[in-house]
Parts: C-alpha cells; structure tokens; sequence
C-alpha cells in the first residue's frame, strides 16, 4: 500500500487547522484521515480525488460537530474540577502528550533541584578559592563548613534528580 | 442502518468500544471504525466524530491508556484497556445483552394480544 508523503500529511493537518481542529485531536485525525487517503488510492483512485473525496467528508461541519461533541463530553466536572491544578484547567481540551505539560508538571521541582545545585556550587567554589588563597586547609573551619554543605547540596539536587529521572523512565514503561 | 441506526448508536458506542479493545489488545482510531465496518458488513459505520469524543472520554475516566507510536512519518495513538477498562467491558456487556432481551420482549407483541388478532 503506498504511503502518503509529509507534503501531503502536511495538505491534510492544514485542511484540519483551517477548519478549526482543536490540538488535542490534531495529530490523531490526521492520521485518521490518512487512512482513509491511502485506502480510497490502494481501490485505485488517484492521490487528488482521494483528498478530495476524504477532505469534503472531514468539513468545517464535520470538525465543528467533532469539536462540539468533544467539549461535551470532557469539560471537567465539578468534582473534578475541585482537585485539578491551573496546568489541568490550561491543558483541558490541549494535547498533553506534546510535552509542555509534563514540562509545566515539573517546573517547581526543576527549579528547587536547579537552585540547590547553583548555590551548591557557588559555595564550593568559594572555599576553594579561599583554601588555595589562605593556602591552609582545615574542615572545621568555615571554609570547610561552606565545602561541606556545598558538596551536600549538589549531592542532593543530583540525587533528586537522578531519582526523578529514573522515576519518568519507569512511569513511561508502564 | 441511517441515521436512526446512529441514534441508537450513541448509547452504545462505549460498550462497542470497550468489548472492541478487550478482543484486539491494542488498537487505534482508524482500526476501530474498520473492526465495527467488517463485522457488520457496512451496515454500521462510526465516523470519526462519534469515536474520537468516546475514546478520549473513557481515557480521561481512566479505563483506557494510550501509547504513541510512530507510524509513516505521522503519530498514531494506540488505545488499551486498563485492569479497570476490562473489568466495566464485561460488566458493559452483559448489561447491554440484557438490555437486548429486555427490548426483544418488549417489541413481541404479548401472546393473548396475538391470539386475538387471530
């Protein structure tokens, strides 16, 4: 069966936009038309009769409708809307799987690890500037403290973040 | 069927969906308007208007996963059945059969009825 190029996937997701397809169903109708394309060239009509033929079924009506019915049936309810987030409200009828919503998920935490490490390191690199500078080197002193919780504090951010990435890893494997 | 065939549709559309998926394991959109066209040589047809509402709803109230794969330069999502999703596939089921019996009776005109006409 031939495949459709990304020239043509391309004409079928901007007859989609045009029509106003939300974003939470874009790439599976496009897929889903598709389809539909390369069945209707496999019985033997040539590509442009094939879109057409499948574009004028998928009309601004028909996405309209779709939309319509869409919004219906996944506006959160009341109960859900109680314990669902800003991201959740945002991301209601978008398309998740696209990334920024993990991206949004995680932000907090990204920022906490990424400030722990950042004035981890800046302490670090601060005793050890004054232990070269002073040329003496003792850990009970408050160079050595500032190495410590350094050290510790770019310890933690990797550990949490290692713990978290192995974490996604295994969620995804689900 | 026309459209009056798509008005009972409606109703149903979950349960075909979920006794679908809990057959095939794993299927996408496109795969499940062609499964119910086969099975019913042509007679019900779900367009993608109809399916695409259902399938989002049953993963949002949990009884589906989906996993993206991609497939000749274009995303395709898989729809599976979650422990969940089986399970109210069964239950869905035999509820409807039921309900098929129920309608059945109820459309046989009662025997006393049929006696008299004759």
């Amino acid at each position: 069966m031939t495949k459709l190029t990304p020239q043509q996937l391309a004409k079928v997701q901007g007859h989609l936009l045009r029509n106003g397809s939300g974003d939470a169903l874009l790439s599976e109708l496009v897929d889903h038309l598709a389809c539909e394309i390369e069945h209707y060239v496999w019985i033997g009509l040539p590509f442009e009769s094939a879109l057409d033929k499948v574009l004028m079924d998928a009309n601004a009506i028909a996405v309209r409708h779709l939309s319509e019915t869409y919004r219906c049936e996944l506006t959160l309810s009341d109960e859900q809307l109680q314990q669902a987030s800003l991201d959740d409200i945002v991301f209601e009828f978008r398309n998740k799987a696209y990334g920024a919503y993990d991206l949004r998920q995680a932000y907090r935490r990204n920022l906490g690890n990424a400030l722990m490490m950042g004035l981890g390191m800046v302490l670090l690199l601060m005793s050890l500037m004054n232990g070269i500078g002073t040329k003496n080197w003792s850990y009970l002193s408050t160079t050595g403290l500032m190495w410590i919780t350094g050290l510790l504090g770019v310890t933690l951010a990797l550990g949490r973040w290692f713990h978290q990435h192995v974490q996604d890893k295994y969620r995804t494997a689900e | 069927m026309e459209s009056s065939g798509n008005e009972f549709l409606r109703g149903t559309l979950k349960t075909i969906v979920l006794k679908l998926l809990s057959e095939h394991g794993r299927m996408y959109g496109y795969e499940i308007t062609q499964s119910v066209k086969e099975r019913t040589q042509g007679e019900v047809t779900l367009t993608f208007g109809a399916l695409y509402p259902v399938l989002h709803k049953l993963e949002q109230e949990g009884f589906l996963v989906t996993e993206s794969v991609e497939v000749d330069g274009r995303l395709r999502k898989y729809y599976s059945l979650t422990p969940r999703g089986s399970e109210t596939a069964v239950q869905k089921v035999s509820e409807f059969e039921r309900f098929v019996e129920v309608m059945r009776t109820l459309l046989q005109p009662p025997p006393s009825l049929a006696s008299v006409s004759r």
